[in-house]
């Protein structure tokens, strides 16, 4: 069961207007290394995890994911607020306005619609660790990426945020396959 | 604005500035709600900062928005905890803690709805359904930041 809270996990309050920006935040919400993405990925491994630690880490880290989503598409929304269709153009954003308006879907900064291709769930609780430590790792890459490719405080306030939380959770999951690890766990 | 761009330079970064009412004893691994918050990293320890960038800090521009981002740091520091926990139930602090934040983090929200609106739907009160009514998260109405 899931309720809402009516605030984000870190404020996004961005004032100025990024078309190019949104287009490459668009990534982190769907594509390969997004937070969608992460969030599916645990929520569908944590039922195949052994004990307490495997099925709370994955629950809870899933869900804070989901909330990681809803912030790369408040970002998106501010950052294409009040845009006309000459600064889409200008910005390359034609082809998704065409299929999308200005609605957010989740897809990668090609306009590639996300697929649970991205993950994967094998039943084996090495191999889905080992899979979640390195889309830690990916999705860290990735915000340093997209935090190389601007200037602007609001938007590098909470790719810094996003970014460490990625390192958090990578330190969980190695801290867990380590714990399975030593347990002969399989 | 909410971010305090005082000392803001994007090849320099933020830097970190005094958390006087914020430090925790400095026997503890955990850092303040406050200050992990704004670090995305409750855990002293493991804060990883990319290049010389630190963080922004946030600077509420109004009674609401100072209540809410102590709601928000206290969720977080929750959250936080949560995950540590999953993995080390056996940590005494964190899980005191965790006691200890969940219950200042009732006592903020119940206080931020009271005020303010919902932001539970079991924190409908009165005789008008507020749950419905703007700012929602993504929103920034009337120049003000609903962060």
């Amino acid at each position: 069961m899931y309720k809402y809270v009516k605030h984000l996990n870190y404020p996004v309050s961005i004032t100025k207007k990024d078309l190019k920006m949104a287009k490459l935040l668009l990534t982190q919400l769907g594509g390969a290394n997004g937070e969608l993405g992460a969030s599916l990925r645990y929520f569908c491994q944590k039922f195949e995890m052994p004990d307490e630690k495997g099925k709370s880490l994955l629950n809870d880290i899933a869900t804070e994911e989901l909330g990681h989503c809803e912030m790369i598409s408040t970002m998106i929304s501010q950052l294409t607020k009040g845009a006309t269709i000459t600064e889409l153009k200008e910005n390359g954003l034609e082809c998704i306005y065409t299929e999308h308006g200005k609605g957010i879907y989740p897809s990668d900064s090609f306009g590639n619609p996300f697929t649970v291709t991205y993950f994967a769930v094998t039943g084996d609780i090495l191999a889905d660790l080992s899979e979640d430590m390195a889309a830690e790792q990916k999705a860290r890459a990735i915000y340093e990426n997209l935090i190389n490719l601007t200037t602007d405080k609001d938007i590098l306030g909470v790719l810094l945020f996003l970014r460490q939380r990625e390192i958090v959770h990578f330190n969980r999951f190695k801290e867990l396959y380590k714990y399975y690890k030593e347990k002969g766990l399989e | 604005m909410l971010f305090d761009n005082v000392n803001w330079n994007p090849t320099t970064g933020f830097q970190i500035s005094e958390f006087e009412s914020m430090i925790q004893p400095s026997n503890s691994k955990f850092l303040s709600p406050e200050e992990g918050f704004l670090r995305g990293n409750l855990i002293k320890e493991e804060y990883d900062a990319y290049k010389n960038m630190t963080f922004l800090k946030l600077k509420p521009e109004n009674e609401r928005e100072q209540l809410l981002f102590k709601v928000m740091a206290y969720c977080f520091a929750i959250n936080d905890l949560n995950l540590y926990l999953d993995v080390h139930p056996e940590d005494e602090e964190a899980l005191n803690l965790f006691k200890k934040y969940a219950k200042e983090s009732m006592k903020l929200e119940s206080e931020y709805s009271d005020k303010y609106g919902p932001l539970t739907l079991k924190e409908i009160q009165g005789t008008q359904f507020k749950w419905i009514e703007n700012p929602w998260p993504w929103d920034k109405v009337g120049g003000t930041n609903y962060v």
